[in-house]
């Protein structure tokens, strides 16, 4: 891995040179704000806890600078991963809503808890993990959402005990340095991701994080959920890089995007 | 090791896409932006988006407000455009790049850059024309 994370930063040095060439030739707005990634150094083994666990704790920023990359002048390149393999119904409910209809759904457009796994695919803002041994505690910005799951691997609830939450009946517990974090009894109301993925009460949402150096966390999840799709689906695993900066207070009280989708909706509707 | 240098970009950029609390492309119509310059008269410094707004003279010399929906508190303050930045320019001229709403609401806008009254060009939004380097317009 080290080498691996050794290699990719010589790749974005090499990168940011040419990348730099091609900013010069086309001459564009230089702007305060405009990020240009400087990837992190690996950073030396990461900590353990009292218990010789991986310490995931930290704050977290996607993509390998430590820093925001919402203005990164260099592009995100796609996930490389499998289609969903959304059952025939529902690829064509999603594919029935026009762009504007998926937008005035989406939970991460109306401000509605964003849940598992959203509190990681539907949040721009950056995350802070604090761990002690038996103990997971997740805090993002976007709306000030919390998680908060024991890794002693017990069960779920017994199923009478089971309700419907945003955040789902959460465990975890560790394979090797990989937390593996065991949702289900998500409340239907969330999306797996701002794709208008919606899911079932039969949701089980399975996440992996890893440390695999000090200043790196790795993050990959896996849905089943028959009544949507044909099998189990896991996403590619994602990265993340280690900030010095604290979170910040995200109350979403002034979302105008809903009033504004809706007059687009209703003129889109009367042609 | 040998790894190809098609795979290490991929492999460096295996990050959840940098999109915003919505898809600017739904709402905004970046073929459709321009600058526009006045007085800023008033900050919304707040979430999920900011805004601000500036008097623009129309030809008979009345003042006429525009309306800016900026980027999130979280990514304006941690790319420069902070609370004192902006409330520090009130009652200033700017200039503001700004594209279009798509639902027809006049005079209204998603900004990607102000030029404050020092002369500084600061990000307020996404590169959704590609003129920072980076077309991001989802």
């Amino acid at each position: 891995m080290k080498a691996h994370i050794g290699m990719t930063v010589a790749a974005l040095c090499a990168l940011s040179i040419a990348i730099g060439a091609q900013e010069q030739e086309k001459k564009f707005v230089e702007a305060r704000g405009s990020v240009k990634p400087v990837p992190l150094p690996p950073g030396g083994p990461a900590p353990r806890m009292s218990d010789g666990h991986s310490d995931l704790s930290g704050v977290w920023f996607s993509g390998p600078t430590g820093k925001a990359n919402a203005w990164s002048v260099v592009p995100d390149a796609p996930l490389k991963e499998d289609p969903v393999p959304f059952r025939p119904e529902a690829a064509a409910k999603i594919s029935s809503m026009s762009r504007t209809e998926r937008e005035l759904k989406s939970p991460g457009v109306t401000c509605q808890p964003v849940g598992t796994p959203g509190m990681w695919t539907i949040n721009p803002y950056p995350h802070q993990i604090v761990m002690k041994p038996g103990l997971y505690v997740h805090l993002i910005e976007s709306d000030n959402a919390w998680s908060v799951v024991h890794t002693d691997g017990r069960p779920h609830k017994k199923p009478e005990d089971l309700e419907p939450l945003y955040n789902g009946d959460q465990t975890a517990h560790w394979e090797g340095d990989t937390l593996v974090i065991d949702t289900i009894s998500i409340d239907e109301r969330t999306w797996i991701n701002q794709s208008g993925w919606f899911h079932s009460d039969q949701a089980h949402v399975i996440e992996r994080l890893r440390r695999p150096s000090k200043n790196y966390l790795e993050y990959q999840y896996t849905v089943e959920d028959p009544k949507v799709l044909t099998k189990p689906w896991t996403s590619a695993w994602r990265t993340y890089s280690l900030g010095s900066e604290d979170l910040t207070e995200n109350f979403c009280t002034n979302n105008e995007n809903v009033d504004q989708l809706e007059k687009l909706n209703e003129a889109e509707s009367r042609k | 090791m040998r790894v190809t240098m098609g795979i290490l970009v991929a492999m460096l950029f295996a990050v959840a896409p940098a999109w915003a609390h919505h898809s600017f492309a739904a709402e905004f119509d970046a073929t459709k932006c321009s600058d526009i310059t006045g007085i800023l008269t008033k900050v919304a410094y707040e979430n999920p988006h900011s805004y601000v707004w500036v008097d623009v003279k129309d030809a008979s010399g009345k003042a006429v407000s525009n309306t800016f929906q900026l980027s999130s508190p979280s990514n304006l303050k941690r790319g420069g455009a902070t609370y004192g930045v902006l409330n520090g320019s009130v009652g200033k001229e700017v200039l503001v790049r700004g594209c279009a709403s798509r639902n027809g609401e006049a005079n209204r806008y998603a900004a990607s850059f102000i030029k404050l009254p020092d002369g500084a060009i600061q990000r307020v939004g996404q590169d959704v024309e590609g003129i920072f380097g980076t077309k991001i317009w989802r």
